[in-house]
């Protein structure tokens, strides 16, 4: 690839410009993956260093502590009563009292499981005296790569604690030596709502976050690895366990799994799919919706409060029910089939094939997705186009530009460079686009060759709409849902870091006075 | 003079162009206006039929009645509606609570693991949130929150998570400027006091935008509400609820009854919109394209 | 220990006779377990909407009926019964305790631990009241693991009187021509394996796959890829190959069609649409080489579900339940003509469904054969193949033969190759466990079988025997083969018997030598 110097590339046109960018983060790819390695080793020498630097500074701490200091290591906290910092010592010693008591009673069971997810599997018994047949459960798979996964978090977070006891026992001893003043609990209180504000206000919102957002995602990865499905739900039936890369190699392989397609063929079809959906429903949307937003916001036009209004409609109407009528609107028995047909005007004599044929589904899918988008569009245009400076207009009339040409020179750029950012997430936000699909179409029409695979596979359906099939399919396979749901967050990722390597650049080049 | 005259003459081009434009701007406005509008007539016409109650190529009903309504009356969905109206309240609540907490955290602090913690919930956020589904069923169902009770189950999780979302407010407050803070900071007001004497008036806005996406997102929750909710009615929210109604077996008996539960939804929720639409369009633009 | 259950068993059995011989309740029938069943119990039920109460009413009905104390305290919650088994797979300990559901959602309840097997007594009582048909759908290997509801799961067809005269609903041509002439639809959802599989089994064709005792699928016996097969394909050809096909199931008729092929469901909104012209009736027969073929179908059936429980008692008390709603009377109920008929009652809103019956007596009643609807199924039925447990993919598989048939060009090559297309594809779909690949069976025209039965034999190094001698006539033609495939199979011609009588047959895989022993 050539390499251009500074100068040269301030010479390129725009367009080049982006292709050069382009092409150079891809030729980046290789060094930027060796430089990946070798910062993992490096990261790896330094985490070492690290461990072994917190392990002297505790040992440190022990011998050079009071005795104070060393009745902490095994009571957290004391250090700190002692002291006369009660809140700290009380929150400790609470901490250390409430996981020695959970890993007691059950956390000790979960973490013992683990490795086998579990031993005993139901049973079913003949009762003779009532004539039938009874079921006792045992061991639950699912509950323990849960509470399993849950208590490590829970042992991470102790050993954390623990060792920020130990730093504050060191801390106190070196106030303590020097004769200085300890912060009381009044001023933790204080500080609360004033330096470390923040940790107040991030502490509900984190906590949340990592029960509720990073602990299923944990515990989806790691079902990645295992036989959880309908056939073994690790409860009610056969419980699951490890099989290290076996799924990865079933979507990859390229050998047929029935049905004539192998997973890896249906797999590239529907990410062929959702790159091309998400690539148009983005761009028909971002368009449309800066024209319409335009021909509003064009002087001379009245009643432009009345047309934001009618369009918007349909960002205030729930989806479910606009989508789902215009869903059966456009179907074989839908009022737009009847009206049409020969009891109503009798344009046609064969109803429309708006959902069962391929092409028609998914052109269908996207004009509707139009429908609902544009309105988002024109409002977050709006603003901005009103933000762009009028004396750049003016002047570009005086030199003579037509209505295209100050679209081209003028808008656009502006525009692309305000919103850069927003069609990216708008992009990944378009193929992860579950609502439109489900509720229009549920993926339809069918796509023979391909449903052999995994589930019903339909030709409109997204990567998103497939693994929602494959968990509520006819074999609930959630170890391949979550294989491909791995697959859905690298093709996210991928796509976000080429665009944010190539974006940024384009928006320091530009330049707006 | 000659000069004065051409450019009258091209201003009088100019107009006449731009009546012509403005013309055809007009039909286009009104065209698409009515391809806009065409479904909720529709929807709102056929909740009246009463002839019958099946789909039909017609749209202006041959015998007027509120039947369809009085069916939905004697369903469950009042228990939906009702379920609905206070997940949507609860999480106008309890979500901007924690998006607001969230982004003005984010915007105003500098602390060591801010950029951390954000490029981490980036990459979390590229996790299709479809795969959590199953899971978050299993500790719902565990603290008792699932079936019947459906209704706290899904306000918790719903406000648990919703910290992922604070990009769209976190771009509003970082056009809020700084300086006011040092100079509350200056006077001796603590963060806590910045926060509430100065910030939040400034940020009314974001708030009512917050408060306004929180409440509708709601209703038109389906998937998870229906997973969680699953084979009891009692549980349902008004989506999970009239899909039903919309399949096979049932389409030909509750199509018109399903009209008249969109109707009944869509009325209060979009009249809400329509009133707060101006903090709507300030959200949009000053948070989500900055953000 | 088998041994023991069954000794436990008869004991039981005995026990139970002295205990209940005078008081049996004639309505609820298998009383086996001895345990006194008084108590309230809490139960949830699964059913379609429309049914929920009806159900009610007859969950209270028993209440007052039964004579062993039972009271159920009931939730019955509305619960599609294609949505049932997602439901219960998703968690069953949340699910219902009965459920309504589609037989072809069997196995796959089995395999999730949902449904549990019934006590002895109860099956019997299954057996003794329900067609042969619905049992078959209700059991996996040779145990019943649900209730038969209804055997009203097939398809006929209704047609627009106005467009096809009643003469011409015999012929499948005539109506094809009927229909061209009128510029009106044909729909019949050939592009679906539950549809398109009833025109293979008009032809003589079979397809049955073979499950065990949990839920777990063994083998596959099909031949649509055959000659019979090839005759199938020209007649899904005929029609789908017009330009008035149309591939639904849906109430077509407001929407141009003056044929469609559909079920029970969709009888009352098609007899408001049509009126006066509603016409109903069994499929028609096709011709091909001058042969005529009546066109098959699919007979299934709805079934009610328990929930595995863990205690016994509640148990024997849902199964009495579950009993009761399965029975003659609350079957009729459901069968009461949505159109034409009052109520058993005479209330209006609480009419029946139409849902034809699987109980043998309620087969009988007037309300079911005064049923226009049930009648074309009934004569139908006499066309149709019962459905057995089928594997979930075989569905997605069994569609594409008249996907591939409508684009082809209709020749016998483009047919056959559709018909290998299927062939194949279930063979990789079906994958047999090593120990079935290896393992050699007997396969023959002994005792009378045609060629469809595998003999198992076991191993010993080389040498395989057939567990069992059989008694052989002279010309009785055998080869023992290898995976239940004729990929290997020995000897290469088929072996012939020479000298009557009862051997055992072994065969030396290596060398593909096979021999009879006298037994």
């Amino acid at each position: 690839m050539k390499q251009y110097s500074d100068l040269e590339f301030l010479r390129l046109s725009k367009w080049q410009r982006f292709c050069y960018k382009f092409l150079a983060f891809f030729a980046a790819i290789p060094r930027a993956i060796a430089n990946f390695f070798i910062n993992i080793g490096k990261g790896i020498k330094k985490c070492c260093l690290r461990v072994a630097a917190e392990f002297r500074d505790i040992g440190q701490t022990f011998v050079n502590g009071d005795w104070k200091t060393k009745v902490s290591f095994l009571v957290m906290g004391f250090g700190n009563l002692t002291h006369g910092q009660i809140l700290r010592g009380v929150m400790f010693l609470l901490f250390e009292a409430v996981f020695i008591f959970y890993m007691i009673f059950t956390g000790g069971y979960w973490l013992s499981m683990l490795p086998s997810l579990g031993k005993q599997g139901p049973t079913n018994d003949y009762d003779a005296i009532y004539d039938s047949y009874t079921t006792h459960y045992h061991d639950n798979s699912f509950k323990i790569l849960l509470y399993g996964v849950l208590t490590i978090f829970f042992i991470v977070a102790f050993i954390y604690t623990w060792r920020m006891n130990v730093k504050q026992c060191k801390i106190i001893d070196q106030i303590t030596k020097k004769g200085g003043k300890l912060k009381g609990s009044r001023d933790d209180l204080r500080s609360l709502v004033d330096e470390s504000f923040y940790k107040t206000l991030l502490a509900l919102p984190l906590t949340g976050i990592l029960v509720f957002t990073v602990l299923p995602i944990v515990f989806m990865i790691l079902v990645a690895f295992t036989n959880y499905d309908g056939a073994h739900n690790g409860f009610s039936n056969n419980l699951f366990t490890w099989v290290g890369l076996d799924n990865f190699n079933t979507l990859f392989s390229w050998q047929s799994a029935g049905g004539g397609q192998s997973y890896s063929a249906t797999f590239g079809e529907i990410l062929t799919w959702t790159l091309i959906w998400a690539f148009l429903a983005t761009f028909t949307n971002y368009f449309l919706g800066m024209f319409v937003a335009m021909m509003i916001n064009k002087k001379g036009i009245r009643l432009k409060k009345m047309w934001r209004t009618i369009l918007v409609l349909t960002v205030a109407i729930p989806q479910f029910i606009s989508l789902l009528y215009v869903s059966k609107m456009f179907a074989r028995n839908g009022l737009i089939n009847l009206a049409l047909g020969p009891q109503g005007l009798g344009w046609i004599s064969q109803p429309l094939p708006f959902w069962e044929d391929p092409t028609w589904a998914r052109v269908t899918v996207i004009l509707v997705n139009v429908w609902i988008g544009i309105p988002y569009l024109m409002l977050i245009t709006t603003g901005i186009l009103m933000n762009i400076p009028a004396d750049l207009y003016e002047s570009a009339k005086i030199d003579g530009a037509n209505a295209w040409q100050q679209y081209r020179k003028i808008t656009l750029p502006y525009m692309l460079f305000i919103t850069g950012p927003y069609l990216l997430t708008s992009f990944t936000g378009n193929m992860n686009n579950f609502n439109v699909i489900y509720l229009l179409t549920g993926g339809a029409p069918t796509n023979p060759a391909a449903s052999g695979a995994a589930g019903s596979v339909g030709y409109t359906d997204l990567l998103i709409t497939w693994l929602f099939k494959i968990t509520t399919g006819a074999e609930s396979q959630y170890y391949l849902a979550s294989v491909v749901g791995i697959m859905v967050f690298v093709v996210v990722a991928v796509i976000s870091l080429v665009v944010y390597n190539v974006l940024p650049s384009i928006k320091n080049e530009e330049d707006y006075q | 003079m000659s000069k004065n005259e051409n450019t009258s003459k091209r201003h009088m081009g100019i107009k006449a162009a731009n009546r012509l434009s403005n013309g055809a701007i007009y039909v286009l406005l009104i065209l698409i206006s009515v391809i806009w509008l065409i479904p909720f007539v529709f929807i709102v016409l056929q909740s009246f039929r009463v002839e019958s109650t099946y789909q039909v190529g017609y749209v202006v009903p041959h015998q007027w009645g509120l039947q369809n309504y009085i069916n939905l009356w004697n369903s469950d969905f009042k228990r939906w509606y009702l379920n609905t109206f206070i997940i949507a309240l609860a999480s106008a609540v309890l979500v901007t609570i924690i998006q607001l907490c969230m982004s003005y955290t984010l915007s105003r602090f500098r602390f060591k693991m801010r950029g951390p913690l954000m490029r981490f919930m980036l990459i979390l956020g590229m996790f299709p949130g479809m795969l959590t589904m199953i899971i978050l069923y299993r500790v719902l169902s565990d603290l008792g929150l699932t079936q019947a009770n459906a209704v706290p189950g899904l306000i918790l999780v719903g406000f648990a998570s919703s910290g992922m979302g604070y990009y769209v407010s976190k771009g509003f407050f970082d056009t809020i400027s700084r300086s006011l803070d040092e100079a509350a900071r200056v006077d001796g007001a603590t963060r806590l006091q910045v926060l509430y004497k100065i910030i939040l008036p400034l940020a009314k806005p974001i708030v009512i935008y917050t408060i306004l996406t929180a409440f509708m997102g709601p209703w038109g929750d389906y998937v998870f509400a229906r997973y969680v909710a699953f084979g009891t009615s009692a549980g349902y929210n008004v989506a999970v609820g009239m899909y039903s109604w919309l399949t096979n077996d049932q389409i030909n008996r509750m199509y018109t009854t399903f009209c008249a539960g969109g109707v009944i939804v869509a009325v209060p929720v979009t009249i809400l919109f329509l009133c707060l639409q101006k903090y709507y369009v300030e959200g949009v633009t000053g948070g989500a394209v900055k953000g | 220990m088998k041994k023991l259950i069954a000794l436990l068993l008869a004991l039981t059995m005995a026990f139970a006779l002295v205990a209940c011989g005078g008081n049996g309740d004639a309505g609820t029938g298998g009383e086996g377990g001895s345990g006194d069943l008084a108590g309230t119990y809490k139960v949830t039920i699964w059913c379609p909407e429309a049914t929920v109460e009806m159900t009610k009413a007859q969950v209270a009905a028993f209440n007052s009926s039964n004579t062993m104390g039972i009271t159920i305290d009931a939730t019955v919650e509305p619960v599609s019964e294609a949505d049932a088994a997602t439901n219960m797979i998703q968690d069953v300990s949340a699910g219902a305790d009965l459920f309504f559901f589609a037989q072809d959602q069997l196995s796959r309840m089995i395999q999730a631990g949902a449904v549990g097997k019934l006590g002895t007594s109860a099956a019997q009582f299954a057996r003794d009241n329900n067609n042969a048909a619905s049992i078959l759908a209700a059991q996996s290997g040779t145990d019943l693991f649900a209730y038969p509801l209804t055997a009203d799961n097939g398809f006929f067809m209704y047609y627009d009187k106005s467009v096809v005269p009643d003469s011409d609903v015999d012929s499948l041509e005539a109506i094809i021509a009927d229909c061209e002439k009128a510029n009106k639809n044909f729909s019949y959802e050939l592009e679906n394996a539950w549809y398109n599989a009833g025109v293979f089994f008009g032809t003589g064709c079979h397809s049955q796959w073979v499950t065990d005792n949990d839920g777990n699928f063994i083998s596959i016996d099909d031949d649509f890829n055959s000659d019979k097969g090839l005759i199938a394909a020209k007649g899904i050809y005929k029609l789908v190959s017009s330009p008035i096909y149309v591939n639904s199931s849906n109430a077509d008729f407001a929407s141009g069609s003056a044929v469609v092929v559909t079920g029970t469901w969709n009888y009352a909104t098609i007899k408001s649409q049509l009126g006066d012209n509603f016409g109903v009736a069994d499929l028609p027969s096709f011709e091909v080489d001058g042969q005529s073929y009546h066109l098959g179908s699919y007979s299934g059936c709805k079934l009610l579900g328990v929930k595995p429980q863990s205690d016994a008692k509640k148990n024997a008390a849902i199964n009495q339940l579950a009993q009761y709603l399965t029975g003659k009377d609350c079957q009729l109920q459901r069968a009461w003509d949505p159109v034409e008929g009052k109520t058993p009652n005479g209330q209006a809103e609480n009419g029946g469904f139409g849902w034809g019956p699987s109980n043998k007596e309620a087969l009988q009643d007037p309300i079911v054969t005064n049923n226009p609807a049930l009648i074309a199924l009934n004569a139908q039925n006499e066309y149709a193949v019962p459905q057995p447990n089928i594997h979930g993919s075989w569905w997605d598989i069994a569609k594409v033969i008249t996907t591939d048939i409508k684009a082809s060009d209709g020749s016998d090559a483009a047919l056959k190759a559709a018909l290998q297309k299927y062939a194949d594809s279930i063979q990789a779909v079906f994958e047999i466990s090593d120990e079935v690949k290896n393992a050699f069976t007997v396969i023959g025209s002994i005792n009378g079988d045609s060629w469809s039965l595998d003999l198992p034999m076991t191993q010993d190094g080389d040498i395989w025997t057939s567990n069992e001698a059989y008694t052989m006539d002279v010309g009785v033609e055998f080869k023992c083969r290898q995976g239940m495939s004729w990929d290997v199979a020995y000897p290469a011609d088929n072996f012939v018997v020479e000298t009557a009588g009862t051997y055992k047959i072994q065969l030396n895989a290596a060398t593909g030598e096979v021999t009879l022993i006298p037994a």
